[in-house]
């Protein structure tokens, strides 16, 4: 006698159906879980295509002999040539587009060639982290589907989800005080206080106008929106931007009403299971 | 490591007295780029531990030094512990994105000024 329970025959028939349906009831991180699952048997397979998602923006996770190469979401820039100066703070624009092949980093100089190897990596990471939210979906796998250029040295499945998990754990942390889709808005009290920002952080502040959230911002600049959710944090803790509602409580209010202005990669590493998680 | 193709960068700094460990790191997402250990460094700190450190460590000096306002940068922040040396330095001050370079000595055997010298080299001719 079978020992598969009504509900899982049902699931795996609505899945051969429709990959990706998720059955009334069922925990959307159980399923968050389905998604990290079959992307480890992807990668056990050595597979090469694409596994399209949809459901929290729509886009892909690309593998090559079982390895993730590239990733892009709806939600999230997408690679683009390093620009430097003036370009890279979003100041004045540039033709820029994707990097067409690794050849070219190999001859830069070290510091060039680091920052165009994250160029390639942070979107996709980027991108991966917001593919597998809880409101994802994925879809049937298309092995003929190859990336296009400009993908990055390929990575192990368990290190993507290590630190997509590592920054799923960041995120929580500043979930309290501010998400990718909280609007922001510059703080202009009568009597501001002095404060020095970087050039990075100024570039946030003079886009930051009317319905600015740190995606738009993200997406405006072609940085990384789990970068600009932290850089705004910092911002936020500096008192220059505020999330309406709590503005006063930001600046003024008493300890015990502030958010939490303690940030901590260290506490999201042992939140996400250890360092060696 | 999310580079692992930009482990050989951190090959000079493996030349310092006493060297236990080298971590590149993304100061504005905290992810690790590219880490070098001594062979013997079994016991040691772990890579990724280290790394969230050195990162929780300069966002607080980031912090501090933007509300001091003083027109400074942050150059370099050395840690004494009993037994080790903790160094973090950011490779090029005016650089995009913001990446970090820790390294971590034994402290018997390593002459600070020396180490200090050969990282503050190697930031800059890593950014050359």
């Amino acid at each position: 006698m079978s020992q598969v329970t009504k509900r899982t025959r049902v699931q795996r028939l609505a899945d051969s159906v429709l990959p990706g349906r998720v059955l009334p009831g069922r925990t959307v991180g159980g399923y968050a879980n389905l998604i990290e699952a079959r992307l480890r048997k992807l990668a056990a397979t050595g597979s090469t295509g694409m596994l399209p998602m949809s459901g929290h923006g729509d886009g892909g996770i690309f593998f090559r002999d079982g390895r993730v190469v590239y990733a892009q979401s709806s939600r999230t820039p997408t690679p683009a040539r390093r620009t430097v100066g003036l370009a890279a703070l979003g100041l004045v624009t540039t033709e820029a587009g994707p990097p067409s092949n690794g050849a070219e980093l190999v001859a830069a100089p070290s510091f060039d060639r680091l920052v165009d190897m994250l160029a390639l990596t942070e979107p996709t990471i980027d991108a991966i982290t917001e593919l597998l939210s809880s409101e994802s979906r994925y879809a049937k796998f298309r092995p003929c589907d190859y990336p296009p250029s400009g993908q990055m040295s390929p990575l192990p499945i368990e290190t993507v989800l290590t630190e997509v998990e590592r920054r799923r754990q960041v995120l929580r942390q500043l979930a309290p005080v501010v998400t990718a889709d909280s609007p922001i808005v510059r703080f202009a009290p009568r009597d501001p206080p002095s404060f020095q920002v970087s050039a990075s952080q100024w570039a946030l502040l003079v886009r930051t106008g009317d319905g600015s959230t740190p995606r738009t911002l993200a997406l405006a600049l072609g940085r990384s929106v789990f970068g600009t959710t932290i850089e705004v944090y910092r911002l936020l803790a500096l008192g220059m931007l505020v999330v309406p509602g709590h503005a006063q409580a930001i600046t003024s209010g008493a300890p015990a009403q502030r958010p939490a202005e303690v940030m901590s990669f260290m506490r999201a590493l042992s939140d996400a299971g250890g360092p060696n998680a | 490591m999310i580079l692992p193709a930009a482990d050989e960068l951190l090959a000079p700094v493996m030349a310092i007295d006493g060297f236990r460990l080298a971590c590149l790191i993304d100061g504005s997402t905290g992810m690790v780029l590219a880490t070098r250990e001594f062979r013997e460094n079994h016991d040691g700190p772990a890579p990724t531990t280290a790394a969230a450190g050195a990162a929780d460590v300069i966002n607080a000096l980031t912090l501090l030094n933007g509300r001091l306002a003083t027109g400074e940068n942050l150059e370099d922040v050395m840690v004494t512990f009993s037994d080790s040396f903790f160094m973090v330095r950011p490779v090029g001050l005016d650089q995009q994105p913001q990446i970090l370079l820790l390294v971590i000595a034994d402290r018997q055997r390593t002459n600070l000024a020396m180490a200090h010298r050969s990282i503050r080299d190697f930031c800059a001719s890593f950014t050359a």
